[in-house]
């Protein structure tokens, strides 16, 4: 697979150099949101508002207001917790096209609670004209942009940073509200988003060589969520559904799948994998993942359980976890 | 504006009338935030009548300046003066907060022409107002834009963060006019949460300071005029009104911060505010 070193940071550039609208604003994280590169390459269009979110929220609505484009880089706390008032009334209530670029997203900052991201895509899909994105690989990284531009409205992307893989094609961009299809079957039907989707990817494969045979979806919209591929894989289910997210499984993608199953009356067994109401404590994302049930064998037991079977997988038997080197040599805690 | 400003016994008239529609409306109504529209009532009238380059026929001319009028509650006021200057019709007031209408009990942009922002929780305005005056200074225009707090209101830290920015940018084409009245909606804000030193505060802030008389015509353009010419900071007015202003038993009273007249106030507050000829 391809590891792809810190793909937001050329790409960007390189995609914001016709489009004079769109400005960046940061709160002093800047090379922490790969920023960097493009303050000084566009630094009459880059903003450091400081330590200061309800203003830089603000700002941003003011600027969007006039016609620019800000993409707001920060920690994904920092975006719709502590300004989360200007969010909402300065930004998504007068619809203005801001786009929320929130990195760090779950479990994915070894910054422990206070910088983990647990709750962002529940409260965000709560907040109306909101649009509610998720990076899953290099490749979306990329395309997000693009997806986000064309969104007459505010925008939320849980974005990843660093070493990214590139699990899909770079001819296949994210398109909006349109979920991948990455493995079929009749048994059950996983869906993953942002990081867990590469667990998938190692559990999957596993359990058809075991004989229970999953549809695979990886899912890069949140919100709006009424694809009909979504929809048909929840039908084609034969024994059940598991989610598997890197968020609370209350609001995100287990209660968004729970919502359409319940309003189509797709009667079988849903599973939601996550964080189960709970704050995670500070560790690496691997120990992470595994500790809260996140991981490739977190799904292929939870499989397991919807279908009866015992498959008599273990660790060793799937696909190997590639080393976890989303932060920086430089600083340990990588802030 | 300031050559062709009219004269400040033609703004009181203007003034008289815009309170007397608004004890109209909110009486009708049975709700609204009297005190806090009597006390900016002069500031509007003369932002509308003497200062903003707006124009109703054209209200999202981008040439046009803004204003932002960050103490939503006060949205009652706003409408009557929108009325009186052409944005809305006078017939349309009468729908005030009532069901199906748009004029809501706070300002919505989407729905309201001359509205530009939409504002009801407090600390809103002036991040936005630094957002749209930087906007403006990036794209090298002139017009300016000029925001409208309560004191109160400051007591939310978004304003000071804005502060900070706004300095920070050198915004000196935006105007923060504050309006002073000394109450907020339970007591005074002096026995709250006190904002004492306020002026010290804003220059200890990087503003040019200014202060004046809220309900002076004359005091108000000259604060106008002084945050016009101050160049490579935004300008603070500070303007000392009295909350329920024009109305002998509202005046600096708490109580009326959202109280809504009975029949027997409602005559003596409408009997006060007898309109004097413009």
């Amino acid at each position: 697979m391809e590891i792809v070193n810190r793909p937001h940071v050329q790409n960007f550039i390189r995609w914001a150099a016709d489009k004079p609208e769109v400005v960046v604003l940061s709160a002093d994280l800047t090379n922490s949101c790969e920023v960097g590169a493009w303050r000084d390459t566009y630094p009459e269009r880059f903003f450091s508002l400081g330590m200061a979110e309800q203003n830089m929220l603000g700002f941003a609505g003011g600027l969007a207001r006039e016609g620019f484009e800000p993409f707001v880089h920060t920690f994904a706390v920092f975006i719709y917790r502590r300004p989360y008032d200007q969010l909402a009334m300065s930004i998504a209530y007068p619809n203005l096209p801001v786009r929320l670029m929130a990195f760090l997203p779950g479990i994915t900052t070894p910054g422990g609670v206070t910088h983990q991201a647990i709750e962002d895509v529940a409260v965000m899909r709560a907040t109306p004209n909101m649009t509610v994105l998720e990076t899953g690989d290099a490749t979306e990284v990329e395309s997000v942009l693009d997806v986000a531009h064309a969104v007459d409205g505010p925008v939320y992307v849980r974005f990843l940073r660093g070493r990214v893989p590139r699990l899909f094609p770079r001819t296949e961009p994210m398109v909006l509200g349109q979920a991948r299809v990455l493995h079929e079957g009749d048994d059950v039907t996983v869906l993953t988003a942002g990081i867990t989707t590469e667990e998938a990817l190692r559990a999957v494969p596993a359990l058809a060589d075991a004989g229970v045979h999953a549809t695979h979806l990886h899912v890069s919209t949140h919100k709006p969520f009424d694809d009909p591929t979504v929809l048909a894989a929840l039908r084609r289910a034969k024994r059940g559904v598991v989610t598997l997210e890197n968020h609370t499984i209350v609001g995100g993608l287990g209660t968004a799948v729970a919502e359409l199953m319940a309003e189509h009356a797709v009667g079988t067994p849903l599973v939601r994998l996550g964080l189960r109401d709970t704050y995670a404590h500070g560790a690496s994302q691997a120990y992470l993942m595994r500790e809260y049930g996140l991981d490739a064998m977190a799904l292929v037991r939870a499989v397991e359980r919807l279908t009866d079977t015992d498959t008599g997988l273990a660790e060793d038997d799937l696909a190997k976890v590639r080393v976890e080197e989303v932060h920086s040599l430089a600083k340990a805690e990588a802030l | 504006m300031n050559s062709s400003r009219p004269s400040a016994q033609h703004l009181a008239g203007i003034a008289r009338r815009i309170r007397r529609r608004d004890l109209d409306m909110i009486y009708e109504a049975g709700a609204g935030h009297l005190g806090s529209e009597l006390s900016c009532t002069d500031l509007l009238v003369a932002l509308y009548f003497g200062e903003l380059q707006v124009d109703p026929d054209e209200p999202s001319a981008p040439t046009r300046d803004r204003f932002v009028l960050s103490k939503g509650h006060a949205a009652g006021v706003l409408y009557v003066t929108l009325a009186e200057a052409g944005f809305i019709d006078p017939a349309e007031l009468a729908t005030f907060m009532q069901p199906g209408s748009r004029l809501n009990g706070h300002p919505d942009r989407k729905l309201v022409p001359g509205v530009e922002t939409n504002t009801g929780p407090l600390g809103h305005g002036l991040p936005v107002a630094v957002g749209m005056a930087k906007a403006a200074k990036l794209r090298g225009e002139s017009w300016r834009t000029w925001v409208l707090t309560g004191d109160g209101e400051l007591q939310e830290g978004s304003n000071w963060e804005a502060a900070m920015a706004a300095a920070h940018f050198g915004l000196d084409n935006l105007a923060l006019v504050i309006d002073h009245n000394r109450f907020q909606q339970g007591a005074a804000v002096a026995d709250t949460n006190d904002l004492a030193p306020l002026a010290d505060k804003w220059r200890a802030f990087g503003w040019h300071l200014h202060e004046l008389d809220g309900h002076d015509f004359d005091a108000i353009f000259a604060g106008f005029d002084v945050a016009r010419s101050t160049r490579g900071r935004p300008t603070c007015l500070i303007a000392h009104t009295n909350k329920g202003e024009g109305i002998s038993f509202t005046r600096d009273r708490v109580a009326w911060h959202h109280r809504v007249p009975t029949a027997e106030e409602y005559a003596q507050a409408r009997a006060e505010l007898t309109e004097v000829p413009s």
